[in-house]
This record gives structure tokens, sequence and C-alpha cells, in this order.
């Protein structure tokens, strides 16, 4: 509970600022942008169960997302400047979530689904004995919702990748795989090295991006495997990042970044907003 | 966003309100069964019936100490229970303080500081129902200042639910 908080922003010096800074943006930018994606869905998923689902999980991000531009607070931000008035290149998500989906492909957004939730869960976890106490009190609200995604998305791995359907399911996970792959190692890049050091030392998260990988694919390859599928990935290190991928943490984006940002920030330019909408006014 | 889930209850939390269904008729005897049909218990487990994979509802532990109630409070901090427990969910009829969203409640100097949680992390309604608790709060007398405080920790469960609120959302229609 908040009253029991004890180490706030004020405590921390300036290079632990930016190391805490760094490691939520990275976390709200990668719910937020995944949310953004997610929505492209809504009335358009194979079923209307998958729609609802789907579009549940948008909102839960959009919350996660939330959750975490709210302690970016206390470093002196407010919520609209982070999500409208950010330049394209200040955004830190991994280019996993800003890929469009070519050509209304479901298995695309399955998979990437998929990579990202066992991703998330790996993550929360080493968040939540975090130092800093607002971290950890969040992490269990949203354990207890990301827990639904993981199902729903292994849920639907499987039945894409069934056998006895015989209607090319397991053709498309393979193409998202192949193609989604390389950008899912991005969510494991750093920001830059001496940040993430920071981020360890003072106990803001008690794993390093190489374990919190190493977990993963530990979990994400056999079970890809089992559903018969090949998974791309490198012999020696699961890090091993293409050099042609940009990595998003570090702020260098695909180009389909500039357009999704350019969409969702467009209402706000137009309408010449200089803060976060509200939905009514209070009554006089 | 344009969805209709309850604005202050996720569907997950839904599902756990709707544990437990009625499970009357599909209790595996023949009686289930139009008169003629084969009943074949192999074939009936292959193919359960389950048009819902989800049959797992988490329904959370019992947090000691929460939800607050102003049970015992006095003076100030009674009257500004007696005002909480008028805001009502912006859905449901259920008083907020029976839903178990309070955790906390101090008034020291005329100075209140509510700490509240929210059902789900994104709920539409949070920035109406927290204004509406600090209006509320603030009309009461003796109180000059309010600090709403949202908390997360410990989540929300249906286990917060007083059993006035259980009340409240059984005559609603749910089952809890």
């Amino acid at each position: 509970m908040a009253s029991a908080e004890s180490v706030t922003a004020d405590d921390l010096s300036a290079d632990e600022r930016d190391a805490l800074e760094a490691l939520l943006l990275r976390l709200a930018d990668d719910e937020f942008v995944l949310a953004e994606r997610y929505t492209e869905w809504q009335v358009r998923s194979p079923t209307l169960e998958s729609d609802l689902a789907l579009s549940n999980n948008a909102q839960d991000e959009l919350g996660h997302a939330r959750l975490w531009y709210d302690v970016l607070e206390d470093l002196g931000y407010e919520e609209h400047e982070l999500i409208y008035e950010r330049e394209a290149d200040a955004w830190r998500h991994s280019t996993l979530v800003e890929r469009p989906f070519p050509g209304g492909d479901w298995a695309d957004a399955i998979v990437r689904h998929y990579l990202y939730d066992v991703a998330e869960k790996r993550r929360l976890e080493a968040l939540e004995d975090s130092a800093y106490p607002k971290l950890a009190d969040r992490v269990g609200k949203i354990q207890a919702e990301e827990r639904y995604h993981l199902e729903h998305a292994q849920n639907w791995m499987e039945r894409l990748a069934d056998d006895d359907a015989d209607d090319g399911g397991r053709e498309r996970l393979q193409q998202a795989v192949d193609r989604l792959f390389p950008y899912a190692l991005t969510l494991f890049a750093p920001v830059d090295d001496e940040t993430e050091a920071t981020i360890e030392e003072a106990g803001f998260r008690d794993a390093t991006l190489e374990e919190l990988a190493t977990d993963w694919a530990s979990e994400v390859v056999p079970f890809l495997e089992g559903l018969g599928l090949d998974v791309p990935i490198g012999e020696d290190d699961v890090l091993d990042l293409d050099p042609d991928v940009p990595r998003g943490r570090d702020g260098d984006h695909t180009d389909a970044w500039a357009d999704l940002r350019e969409e969702f920030t467009s209402t706000y330019r137009e309408l010449g907003r200089s803060g976060a909408t509200k939905i009514m006014e209070k009554p006089e | 966003m344009n969805r209709n889930t309850p604005s202050d209850v996720d569907v997950d939390a839904d599902a756990a309100l709707e544990a437990d269904p009625p499970t009357e008729g599909v209790d595996g005897t023949d009686d289930d069964f139009e008169a003629g049909a084969q009943y074949d218990p192999d074939l009936d487990a292959e193919n359960e019936a389950t048009p819902c994979s989800y049959t797992d509802y988490r329904s959370g532990e019992t947090v000691e100490d929460l939800p607050a109630t102003g049970e015992g409070a006095t003076g100030v901090e009674a009257a500004v229970w007696d005002a909480l427990y008028g805001v009502e969910d912006p859905e449901m009829p259920v008083s907020i303080v029976d839903l178990g969203l309070i955790y906390g409640l101090v008034v020291e100097d005329g100075h209140a500081t509510v700490d509240m949680t929210l059902t789900y992390s994104g709920c539409p309604a949070r920035d109406m129902l927290q204004d509406e608790i600090r209006e509320t709060v603030a009309d009461v007398d003796g109180v000059e200042s309010v600090d709403l405080r949202l908390v997360w920790s410990p989540g929300w469960t249906i286990e917060m639910v007083t059993e006035q609120g259980r009340s409240d959302l059984r005559e609603f229609g749910l089952s809890v």
C-alpha cells in the first residue's frame, strides 16, 4: 500500500533516476504500442469471441501502460506529454510490438501475442521484489491480468497448429515465427550497457536482460518446436540480434512506427490539444 | 474504447462473479438426452462439452484488514465513511466501500487521506470515480482538503466484497 512506500524518486541519484526512467518507458511503451496494434483487430477478428478477447487484451495493456506512465509522473512527466507529445525516436518499445499485421494475418497476431506474453511474464517476475516500491506494488495486479493473456495465446497457437485441421494454419504460424522472431529478440535489447547496469545495481530489477532472454527462450523454443515449428535461433547466443533489425530500445524504430504514431496522435494535433482528454467536464 | 464491458469490473472479475454456474440438467445421466439417443460415455469424454475453455475461475485470497469499512470510526472520519458508502460503482448498484475499493481513510486536522484501488487496471471510469470520491469527501463538514491515493497492492479480488456488497450484487443478478 502507498502508506508503506519508503523509497521515492527524491531518494534516487541522477543516474538511478535515469535508469528508472529507462526501465519504466520500456515497460509502458511496449504495452501501449502493443495495445494500439491489437485494436486494429477490433471488429475484424476471425470470430466474435476472438474479437472480444483481443479487444479485452488491448484494454488490459492500456491499463498496464497507464500504471507505468503513472510512475513516470514521479519523475516529472505527464501522461499526455509521454503519449501524445513525445517524438517518435524517444519511444523505447521493442520493434516487435510496432510491426504492422501483413494482410490481416491472424497467425501473426497470435505469434506476436505469444512471444510477447512469455517475455512479459518473465519480466514481471524480475520486478516482484524491486527496490522501487511503486514498481513492486503494481506487478501483482498486472500479473493477475496477464495470466489470461498467455493462456489465450497458447490456446490459439495450439489450435492453429492442429494437424487435423489441415487448413494451412501451421504454415502461417511458421511464416509468422520466421518473420517476428528476430524482432522478438529486441525485447531483451539493452537501452545501453551503463543504464542496464544501474538498473541492476539499484535493485530495480533482479535479473539481467541476458537471464530474461535465456529464460524466455527456454520456454518459447520447446513450445514452438512441440507444435512442429522451426525456430530461427542461433546455436550459441539467443541474444544474437540481426544487425538489420532496429532495436527500438535505443530509439531506432521501423518505418511502421512513424505511421502508427502519426495515426494515434493525429486527432490530438488536429484539435490543438495540450492535455489528456476527459470524458466529461465537471458539472457547474 | 468502444466496449460494453462494465466500467468498473473487468471481464476476469465478471468471470469470477459467475463462478460455479448452475449445472442442472448436465449431470451426465441419461435423463439429459433425448429419448432414443444412445449415450456413449467414451464419446462424451472425448468431446468434452466445454463451450468455454475457462472453467477455472480464481476468486483470490482473503487479505486481513481489507477492505477497510470504517467500522469503529468516530467523529469526522465516521462522517466521511458515511459519505463514501453513498458513492456507488458507476455500473452496478453497490457502494464502493462494499465493493471493497477503499483500503484506508485517515482524517487529520481537516486533511483527509483516502487509499483506494480499482477492480481493474484498465478501468475506464477511473478519473470519473476518483473525481466523485474527492468531491464527496471534500463536502463532508470538517474536511478541508483531500488526498486520494490510488494503490494496487494488494490487488483487488472478489474476496474484498463485503457481505452487504455480495447481497447487493446478488440482488443485481450476479452470482457471488
